[in-house]
């Protein structure tokens, strides 16, 4: 399923004999049909972060061999992408090192990094050889608000997803009624959750919410019952719980257990509320949790397809497969429409890019200073063991529950 | 403490430099001289370890205090207050100096010592941690981000190499200085303290000051790694400046390369970062065999070579010329 980097078959050999005999006589005409174009896959393989890399990497793959069985890149004589993965060990050092080293195995350009701190280290190491950067997931705003030319998001970054969230809870509570005046916000004390929770704090109560506590716990939090009986205590209507996996399916754990039932659980970019795994290990406790978060358009054929391909390998369909995958066509319809693997010529592809073949809820994309302004998370809910997406409803493959039934 | 001459003293740290130095005009590859760099950093974190641990037999679990104060200040002058970036690089050195001299004072003067000077730097690291990671002054848990401006006035290079230059430069002013401390009579009386300082102090020596000061000057050598940590990297967060992984790599260079020698955190450091990357570039790309093979060799050098590796080369070093001996 992998592009082999060092494996060399019989018929490989052959074909570069060929096209060794090919050179001596039509030189331009054969070598572009020879040459491959190197994309470098830059993921947490190992370390804190290896689930949410090693999905990456998965989606990188696979669209890598969509796009190759369907005869590569065309305007370069149906040149086949070769992947060169990247090890970014959880940590911005361990991917500025990958970026050196990919830079040095002449990539045409990099997909991933995952986590805001190595796309912020990673981007800039790939800015010294204007190398094209395409950042996966990091939704720190900084990332493309730093003039770097080579930088490109195609997901939303945290302010978007934030704004977001806040208009589509007051979309999803008028609908049903208002029902929901009191929240409750839980935050993890990290990266995304302190800024989140100020955020909603300042933004709420503009919006006809009473956020009536705030509570802070750290990563990693080996124990949530204080969180929950703290919830308990205060009975909100809704409680808003930013963190990432382990806390948040600890934290819904224990409020199935202490019987904390609020009438919804909302969540922004959680790491646990829109996974497979947390749905599957623990459907209880999951049972219709709302998300805002990426997500794949679920009416999307091509991604109903791909969902099935990975869950046939044993794997969860994670929204970093659906990302990296989509990044990466995105990437090969701009060397697609550069017609070659320049750096400087992909960066100038990507910067019109007007693509919309990717998997994702989003339309064409649009690159404004490096973000794709396109992009829009999604509203996703735990159903009966299943993530559907209930908002928008132009992608949405369900009905919300909300609230939930007492 | 030998009293050797001054070229036998300080020309080794110099051929050793220089051999270095030569380094960027061998090889053009950045992959090579980006994982040089990070060695030499470490190296200069651990020789700031070294000082303090090596020297003077205070153990501390948590020189992330003073890197990540060094990177914090450097970094926050630059971003919040348009400061120049070496002044603001030379004021995250003193800073880190200061903490320094202050947790000293604390922890000395209470006559901490051993496990309990040990914990107490874990636990000082481990609440500027807390601290940076929920202000709004040290950007929160987003971090702080230097402006990207490469210019050599910004102390940002286009080049791999002059970073490589400038971190060789500043191992090999510490070295030159450790080895100066090591002839001195500040350095006698500081290894009097680490072999026995009850002894030592009946003999005269003010243990507390020489602890202090030691602490002080640790401190400012670690906090310099660390302010050129973030002009390596334009960026800090709370994690990478007061995270465990740096005091981890400050306490482990110098044991595994000698613990109280000067060359100890370079050996050390080269050692576990060059095998760490011919690891990955023979092994291929088994994710983590680097890290694995990183493990196996701390567990060697432990169990085989207690005085660190320099500790080992001249047990060889003996060995052989035992062997030619009549």
């Amino acid at each position: 399923m992998t592009t082999h980097r060092f494996g060399t078959t019989r018929r490989q050999v052959l074909l570069a004999g060929a096209g060794l005999a090919g050179t001596l006589g039509m030189p331009g005409l054969v070598r572009a049909q020879a040459a491959a174009v190197k994309v470098g896959v830059l993921q947490p393989l190992t370390g804190a972060l290896a689930q949410d890399g090693q999905a990456g990497q998965l989606g990188a793959e696979l669209a890598i061999k969509a796009i190759n069985a369907a005869g590569g890149i065309k305007s370069l004589g149906g040149a086949k992408i070769e992947a060169v993965m990247g090890d970014a060990r959880s940590t911005p050092e361990g991917g500025t090192a990958e970026v050196e080293r990919l830079a040095a195995e002449n990539v045409s350009a990099i997909v991933g990094g995952f986590a805001s701190p190595i796309c912020l280290a990673a981007t800039q190491a790939a800015s010294r050889y204007d190398l094209p950067y395409i950042v996966d997931v990091g939704v720190n705003d900084q990332i493309v608000s730093r003039g770097l030319k080579n930088t490109f998001r195609f997901a939303p970054g945290s302010s978007m997803v934030s704004g977001q969230a806040l208009d589509n809870l007051v979309k999803l509570n008028d609908a049903a009624g208002k029902p929901m005046k009191t929240v409750v916000l839980v935050h993890e004390d990290g990266l995304f959750g302190s800024g989140l929770a100020k955020l909603l704090q300042a933004e709420l109560p503009k919006r006809g919410f009473e956020v009536i506590d705030t509570i802070a716990h750290p990563t990693p939090a080996r124990d949530m019952s204080n969180v929950a009986l703290q919830i308990k205590a205060k009975n909100p209507d809704l409680v808003i719980p930013s963190s990432y996996y382990g806390e948040f399916v600890l934290l819904a754990r224990t409020m199935q257990q202490q019987r904390v039932k609020p009438k919804g659980i909302y969540a922004v970019l959680n790491g646990a509320a829109s996974n497979y795994r947390f749905v599957k290990e623990f459907p209880e406790a999951a049972q219709f949790v709302i998300d805002t978060n990426h997500w794949y358009d679920p009416r999307n054929a091509t991604a109903i397809a791909l969902k099935k391909e990975v869950e046939a390998q044993g794997k969860f369909f994670l929204y970093n497969v659906a990302l990296n995958y989509s990044a990466m066509l995105l990437l090969a319809d701009a060397i697609e429409r550069a017609g070659s693997a320049d750096r400087a010529k992909i960066i100038a592809a990507l910067e019109t890019s007007t693509f919309g073949g990717h998997i994702m809820p989003y339309g064409p994309t649009k690159f404004v200073n490096g973000q794709n302004t396109g992009a829009a998370a999604v509203n996703t809910q735990v159903q009966n063991g299943d993530i559907k997406v209930i908002f928008p409803e132009a992608f949405s493959d369900a009905k919300a529950v909300f609230p939930v039934p007492a | 403490m030998s009293r050797s001459g001054p070229v036998a003293a300080y020309g080794p740290i110099l051929a050793v430099a220089l051999l270095l130095a030569m380094l960027p005009v061998a090889t053009s590859a950045n992959t090579i001289l980006n994982s040089m760099v990070m060695a030499l950093l470490i190296a200069l974190a651990g020789q700031g370890w070294n000082i303090l641990g090596g020297y003077g037999g205070q153990f501390s679990f948590g020189h992330a205090v003073f890197f990540g104060t060094g990177a914090y200040v450097t970094a926050l002058l630059q971003a919040r207050f348009g400061v120049n970036a070496y002044v603001a690089f030379a004021a995250g050195i003193a800073a880190g100096a200061m903490v320094g001299t202050i947790l000293g004072y604390l922890s000395f003067r209470s006559g901490l010592r051993g496990s309990y000077f040990a914990l107490v730097t874990l636990a000082f690291a481990e609440v500027f941690r807390i601290l940076a990671n929920a202000t709004a002054f040290t950007g929160g848990a987003a971090g702080t981000l230097v402006k990207l401006d490469v210019r050599p006035e910004n102390f940002q290079f286009s080049s791999r190499a002059v970073f490589f230059w400038i971190a060789l430069g500043l191992v090999t002013a510490v070295m030159l200085g450790v080895r100066f401390m090591e002839r001195s009579r500040f350095g006698a009386w500081l290894v009097a303290v680490r072999e026995n300082e009850d002894a030592a102090r009946a003999l005269g020596v003010d243990t507390l000051k020489v602890k202090i000061q030691a602490i002080t000057l640790s401190a400012g050598v670690t906090a310099a790694a660390g302010g050129f940590y973030v002009q390596y990297f334009l960026f800090i967060d709370a994690n990478l400046a007061y995270g465990t992984w740096i005091s981890i790599e400050a306490l482990l260079v110098p044991i595994v390369g000698g613990l109280g020698t000067v060359f100890g955190p370079l050996i050390g450091a080269v050692a576990l970062h060059g095998l760490a990357e011919a690891t990955k570039a023979i092994a291929g790309r088994i994710p983590g065999i680097d890290l694995a093979l990183y493990g196996s060799l701390l567990v060697l050098a432990i169990a085989f070579a207690p005085n660190g590796l320099q500790g080992l080369m001249a047990k060889i070093g003996r060995g052989l010329s035992f062997g030619r001996a009549p």
